[in-house]
């Protein structure tokens, strides 16, 4: 319960984009089409769900005074996430290639723009700043990746529509796409406060 | 094309590089680092007590602060029968951690504050959940142990403008003082957060107007937080009834 | 990426005998302030520094670690620009970037504790601000380190313009405050008591503010966007060239 708790809070009540901006600058360049939204938004759920369980149990196990080296080494705590989201997107790209073309087709341009995305770097300093445990960590992950991939369909789906409509010339394309996704968190501010462990109660019983 | 045995080297040199950098900045600053947080943690106990420290804590320097605490605030750690332990300092304990162990292995931090007088002030510590994510606060009791002397909360990520008013107005925290926590009975029903006014006036406060989430966290983490203490309480009373204090 | 990178590589110009500080070097250190604005024209890390535009001291001390990181991490690179192997490239700059950044984080700890905690996470998302990747690559790759500098300090004063517009809007109209926090803090309108004078008092029933309260919209996260979006929309009404770049 408590999981699925974090799961609907990191996909919808605090979501990557829309509450903490994380991954915006992806976020504003693919958000032009759906198409491409759909191809980086599953990327990022894919490289999310991977990295965050790898990065929890690399600063568990390594930087902690629990870890093998019984000494605080979370000084080192950047370069290891960073070098591991890199390294990880490297790899995924790679056996993405190998198993299935399809899917690099789909995919395959968005890999590296991924290790750049703050929602990636940023899930994992807020799994750490959160004291998760390996569960809610990965489910964090997903669901924080499930969010961002609703927000950038949902805006490239208001964008490919709204092309049509009589934008002044100077707020054309990024300037409405700012207050587009400023309208976008006001609606998803709707949802808080929704305690999902009390709705479950409430209905389950 | 860079040969692998290169590029082997490079990025090892560039990594035991760049660790030994960090680890010589880490070992300069830390000291100071260190310090601070000291500092930040022992003004956030203090400012449940601020109306009787002998000035307003933001006219303190840190050195008083800390040169405060050290001559005129006790320590104890007390477990979960009221009981204290010996060999251990409040400020080492992190409430956080004790929320992960079973309820009857838990251990709680107890400051007491003198005023000049030799006055003690009773400073809890407790912790719950807001809207977003925790919320904590310290609670000062009079010898008493029944009258609020004042209070402190701060929050992690309460939302700014309503929820963070719990830490960023003043008015809020100064609700509560003079409240009791028992009631005549002599029951613990701490201090109720309520939307819409007052209607028992020793025992309530006004809600934050569209807070509701948070302003209920804060009654959920009185009457919970201050029942972990209640065996101590108790203790302490039955000690200031024999004594005839009152 | 990619387009910035053809972009400023037909700006970088071979080096010739020229006053160390000439024409090009003001345009560097100039240009991404106004016209290539690294937030409003080229849409690079708008990230995470935005949820720290509630008000003017973090701002502050967000553009000034990016400013550093940014100025530094250009010179680094620039420097080991005939050295780093072309396959390896991504990870030595971020390397190169995390540590500096943590850096940053180490000394912001232990000079002023409070800001290093509610700035916490956002100081480590600066590894993956797009500004600093992106000057990295589309600049410190190909150009000496005297220019990389100019280019670094220029982005990263461009990116720190846009932050204290944003949050100096913010605090203003969202908490009556400018600069709390500092010793610098204006409490510039709302309703006066005895701890805290305002220069507008609300309080007053003759003033012409009476009744006025902050905007709650304004510590809302959707507010920096809706500012953003308004700033380029001045921005490319004033300078029609700017119409439809992305």
């Amino acid at each position: 319960m408590e999981l699925f708790n974090i799961f609907l809070k990191s996909a919808f009540i605090e979501n990557m984009v829309l509450s903490y901006f994380l991954g915006m600058c992806s976020f504003l360049a693919v958000s032009k089409t759906v198409k491409t939204a759909l191809g980086l938004g599953s990327a990022v759920i894919f490289v999310l769900g991977i990295t965050i369980p790898i990065n929890w149990v690399l600063n568990e196990f390594l930087l902690t005074e629990r870890g093998i080296f019984k000494t605080d080494l979370t000084f080192l705590r950047f370069i290891l996430f960073i070098s591991t989201i890199a390294a990880m997107v490297q790899l995924v790209e790679m056996v993405v290639e190998k198993l299935s073309p399809s899917l690099y087709n789909a995919l395959g341009i968005f890999l590296p723009l991924i290790t750049v995305n703050c929602a990636i770097l940023g899930s994992a300093l807020f799994m750490v700043a959160r004291e998760y445990n390996l569960a809610e960590s990965t489910v964090f992950g997903l669901g924080g990746g499930v969010g961002w991939f609703l927000a950038v369909v949902a805006l490239a789906a208001i964008r490919e529509k709204i092309k049509y409509s009589h934008v002044p010339p100077a707020l054309r394309g990024l300037g409405m796409a700012f207050i587009l996704t400023g309208l976008m968190g006001i609606a998803f501010m709707s949802l808080m406060g929704i305690n999902p462990a009390e709705l479950m109660a409430a209905s389950g019983k | 094309m860079d040969s692998t045995s290169y590029i082997l080297r490079f990025v090892l040199t560039m990594t035991t590089l760049a660790a030994v950098l960090l680890a010589g900045m880490l070992y300069l600053t830390e000291p100071a680092a260190m310090r601070a947080e000291e500092v930040f943690n022992k003004r956030a106990i203090l400012t449940a007590v601020e109306k009787q420290l002998p000035k307003p804590l933001s006219q303190m320097s840190n050195q008083e602060v800390l040169s405060l605490f050290e001559k005129q605030v006790e320590q104890h750690v007390i477990n979960m029968k009221g009981e204290k332990v010996s060999g251990m300092k409040a400020e080492k304990i992190n409430l956080a951690q004790e929320k992960k162990k079973p309820e009857a292995e838990r251990l709680l931090p107890l400051f007491v504050y003198k005023d000049a007088q030799g006055k003690p002030y009773y400073i809890l510590s407790v912790r719950g959940n807001g809207l977003w994510d925790e919320i904590w606060g310290s609670i000062a009791l009079e010898p008493d142990m029944n009258t609020i002397a004042g209070v402190s909360f701060d929050h992690k990520a309460e939302t700014p403008g309503l929820g963070a008013e719990i830490k960023d107005n003043p008015a809020f925290p100064a609700q509560f003082i003079a409240k009791k926590i028992y009631n005549d009975a002599g029951q613990l029903v701490a201090v109720n957060v309520r939307k819409g006014g007052i209607v028992d006036a020793s025992h309530d406060v006004d809600a934050i107007s569209g807070a509701t989430i948070t302003s209920n966290g804060v009654t959920e983490m009185l009457q919970r937080g201050l029942r972990y203490y209640e065996p101590y309480l108790k203790k302490i009373q039955a000690e200031n009834k024999q004594t005839g204090l009152k | 990426m990619a387009e910035i990178s053809t972009q400023a590589a037909t700006t970088a110009v071979v080096e010739k005998k020229e006053p160390w500080f000439g024409k090009k070097e003001r345009k560097l250190l100039t240009d991404p302030i106004q016209s290539n604005n690294p937030i409003t024209v080229q849409v690079l890390g708008i990230c995470s520094a935005l949820a720290v535009t509630t008000q003017m001291l973090p701002a502050l001390v967000m553009s000034i670690a990016v400013i550093f990181v940014s100025a530094s991490s250009n010179v680094t690179i620039s420097l080991l620009r005939n050295y780093i192997p072309k396959q390896v490239r991504m990870i030595v700059q971020l390397v190169v970037v995390a540590t500096l950044v943590t850096i940053v984080e180490l000394v912001l700890k232990a000079a002023n504790y409070p800001v290093w905690k509610q700035l916490s996470v956002f100081i480590g998302l600066i590894i993956t601000n797009c500004i600093v990747m992106g000057r990295l690559e589309a600049f410190a790759m190909a150009n000496p380190p005297k220019r990389a500098l100019f280019d670094g300090i220029g982005n990263g004063l461009g990116y720190g313009a846009v932050l204290l517009i944003v949050a100096f809007i913010r605090e203003l109209f969202g908490k009556g405050t400018l600069f709390i926090g500092t010793p610098i803090a204006m409490h510039i309108i709302g309703p006066s008591n005895e701890t805290t004078r305002y220069w507008i008092n609300t309080a007053n029933p003759n003033s012409l503010f009476y009744g006025y309260t902050n905007n709650g919209l304004m510590v809302l996260p959707a507010a920096a966007l809706f500012i953003i979006g308004i700033l380029i929309w001045v921005q490319r009404a004033w300078n029609k060239k700017l119409v439809d770049v992305s």
